[in-house]
């Protein structure tokens, strides 16, 4: 199911939460929506989902606007909870009931899952009495049994190890394979630049950068080298002021102009021993700081 | 709807499955079994010749007579204190006797006319003293009238006249209805907090413990606030039926045992249509103070914070019980304010009730009674479910009553 937002409005009082909000999210693809705390990606998923109006803007799914009795979706919330004391399996079922399961159905989807997850000797235990990666496993069940059209995961890497997050990334997969839609919120931007074909970053209430992961790091300006050499000291007293040296030893060389970069590179590789000298293409971490960081962070990026 | 059927089927389960709610009802259904059974099982042990064991078990009452005339007024103590075993004593060992308790009390008398009365705790509800007023007055009575010469026999019947009378009640008996009506009262005020309370905690707990965050993108708030609301009053129903109805069926059972206990028959002989009566009111109270419970709920972030938030609301039920049974124990139901109250929705349903269980109410009365706590459940619920929508998103300090009524108006 395609998604798009259009211009969505909201404020709380005298706070403008969203301040005309667009982006969309296609079937079959994952999209990152990103933004520091504080942002508005919690209250697009709301009003994505029906817990308030926006105050303008529509919501379409498939082109039409959405009508949230017929559209399902799942929920990660980042606040993690259920009932810490009741049995794990009954809650379960009770949420997959609530997005409109029908007993049976429901319980078979549970059990599915708890299956698919390594969850299963746990079916008839209290929630609180598992360790808190577990907890979330199960919370993720609730956001999947029901086969949502929509998936909507919120910090879901969080907690989980590096064997338990592989299983996640699988099953994400799945689901991407089947058509869902996914909406992605996190922090870690490995995670989103392994998942998402496209990203909106969201700041005080705007989208300030929106499409195709892979079209905006093609479109980023190709002003910058990158440097790895023995002579990183010398390289840097050459020049002075546009040369920084990053965490990994690598030397980022900003050029006047993309055009100056064959003709810098050659000079490099004349005076210097270069190991290896590529050009610049930003990460998705630097992306986010660049867009989503204040205007001190942004500053402090290059 | 089909959510609403989830949800209220779910909470229902949570009050039938927790232990303490089966626990309390289970022993409150054996403790009446106990108490209601006692006269049959008492009667198994029992072999007759225990009254004279008994009649040694009563407490000593001593009597110091300062003139000669003793026999005649140990006899005259006696009959009018068949509670006690009263002994002739001596002034000087009276207080010693108390202290150790071989005697429960004494009277020192100087004639007829003065007497010291030692006890060691005078009790609220002592009459002693008053009886023996009574039978000094009435040996004095009787000495003047033989010495003005009657005999004992005229002077004793002139004593002893007594006129006869029946009492027609048209209306209610209050000193029949007094502790039926008294009961109800009191199971509907605790099963109101109790589960009004639950209502507000089990709100608070999953906002607190963060499933209200999939909760309110799962289910309409309205959906989870009515059914939360139906299932406590279910459950404070179910229980009540429980407890009434064992109360019932075990008296019935033991009917005969019981023979004509006043205390029994007070307690059981209520009109059929006074139950009615008591559903409707406890139904319509219930999901008024439930709504109001379950708002306040909502507006918790916190466990702790409930206790306090929760204080206006007790203290408007608690004020009603107040008046109510301050009116029921001085017998004035129908007074102005007892009238008031019966009207307004916070205080009708314990005030209206007890005027149609002690006195006489026109139905036009009752129908508007209902009429307005009826509308005013209504319109608190539909305030209780705004509230709600807007109180389980705010996290953080509590808000205050200013910020839900600004949050309300924009939802």
């Amino acid at each position: 199911m395609d998604l798009e937002f259009q211009d969505i409005r909201k404020s709380f009082g005298p706070k403008t939460v969203l301040d005309g909000v667009s982006f969309r999210a296609r079937s079959g693809e994952a999209l990152g929506l990103l933004g520091r705390n504080g942002a508005g990606k919690t209250t697009s998923i709301r009003i994505l989902m029906d817990v308030f109006p926006a105050d303008g803007g529509r919501v379409l799914a498939d082109g039409a606007p959405i009508d949230h009795s017929r559209v399902s979706m799942g929920y990660l919330p980042e606040e993690r909870g259920l009932y810490p004391k009741k049995k794990i399996g009954e809650q379960l079922v009770y949420f997959a009931r609530l997005n409109g399961m029908s007993k049976t159905a429901a319980a078979e989807a549970v059990d599915t899952w708890l299956d698919r997850l390594g969850m299963t000797e746990y079916r008839d235990k209290r929630l609180d009495t598992l360790s808190k990666g577990n907890q979330q496993k199960i919370q993720l069940i609730t956001a999947l049994a029901h086969d949502p059209d929509v998936i909507i995961l919120d910090e879901p890497f969080s907690g989980l190890d590096p064997v338990n997050a592989m299983l996640l990334k699988d099953v994400v997969k799945e689901e991407l394979a089947r058509g869902k839609t996914v909406l992605f919120s996190s922090h870690q931007m490995s995670y989103i630049e392994e998942f998402c074909h496209s990203i909106a970053i969201l700041r005080g209430g705007r989208i300030v950068l929106a499409g195709q992961l892979h079209d905006i790091k093609r479109d980023y300006p190709r002003d910058r080298l990158v440097i790895r050499s023995e002579q990183a000291d010398a390289i840097a007293a050459a020049f002075p002021d546009v040369c920084v040296r990053r965490e990994n030893g690598e030397l980022l060389l900003r050029l006047p102009s993309p055009e100056a970069k064959g003709q810098t590179m050659k000079a490099l590789t004349e005076r210097f021993d270069i190991d290896e000298l590529r050009v610049f293409e930003p990460s998705l971490n630097d992306i986010f700081v660049e867009y989503a960081g204040d205007q001190e962070q942004g500053g402090e990026k290059a | 709807m089909k959510q609403f059927g989830v949800i209220l089927r779910f909470e229902l389960g949570n009050y039938l499955k927790n232990k303490v709610f089966v626990g309390v009802t289970v022993f409150l259904v054996l403790a009446l079994g106990v108490l209601l059974f006692f006269p049959r099982i008492a009667g198994l042990f029992k072999d007759g010749g225990d009254e004279t064991a008994e009649a040694e078990d009563r407490p000593v009452m001593l009597l110091d007579v300062s003139d000669a005339d003793e026999d005649t007024l140990l006899d005259a103590f006696s009959a009018a204190f068949p509670d006690y075993e009263v002994r002739a004593g001596d002034a000087a060992d009276i207080e010693a006797q108390i202290a150790d308790g071989t005697a429960e009390c004494a009277f020192a008398l100087e004639g007829l006319g003065s007497y010291t009365y030692y006890v060691e705790d005078l009790s609220l509800y002592d009459m002693n003293t008053d009886i023996a007023d009574q039978v000094l007055g009435q040996m004095y009575r009787l000495g003047a009238m033989t010495a003005g010469g009657l005999t004992p026999e005229q002077a004793a019947d002139i004593l002893s006249f007594q006129p006869e009378y029946t009492v027609e009640t048209l209306g209610a008996d209050q000193g029949q209805n007094f502790f039926y009506t008294y009961i109800m009262i009191f199971a509907l005020y605790m099963v109101i907090l109790l589960y009004g309370q639950m209502v507000a905690n089990s709100v608070a707990t999953e906002k607190s413990s963060r499933a209200m965050e999939l909760l309110i993108t799962s289910a309409k708030p309205v959906s989870m606030m009515f059914g939360k609301v139906i299932a406590a009053c279910l459950a404070g129903l179910f229980q009540l039926v429980c407890v009434f109805g064992a109360a019932l069926l075990f008296y019935r059972l033991n009917r005969a045992a019981w023979g004509d206990n006043p205390l029994m028959g007070a307690l059981f002989d209520m009109p059929p249509a006074l139950l009615g009566y008591m559903l409707l009111y406890f139904v319509l109270g219930f999901f008024l103070y439930a709504f109001l419970f379950g708002a306040v709920g909502s507006t918790a972030t916190k466990l702790e914070d409930i206790n306090t938030s929760v204080m206006p609301i007790m203290l408007v039920f608690i004020a009603g019980f107040m008046v109510v049974v301050f009116a029921m124990s001085s017998g004035t139901v129908n007074s102005t304010v007892m009238k008031v109250c019966s009207y307004v929705p916070f205080t009708s349903p314990m005030a209206m009730f007890t005027r149609i269980a002690m006195s006489t109410v026109s139905w036009v009365e009752i129908a508007l009674s209902a009429l307005i706590l009826a509308a005013s459940v209504f319109g608190v619920g539909v305030l209780a479910a705004r509230i709600y929508r807007v109180g389980v998103l705010l996290y953080g300090a509590s808000p205050k009553l200013r910020d839900i009524l600004r949050s309300l108006r924009r939802a």
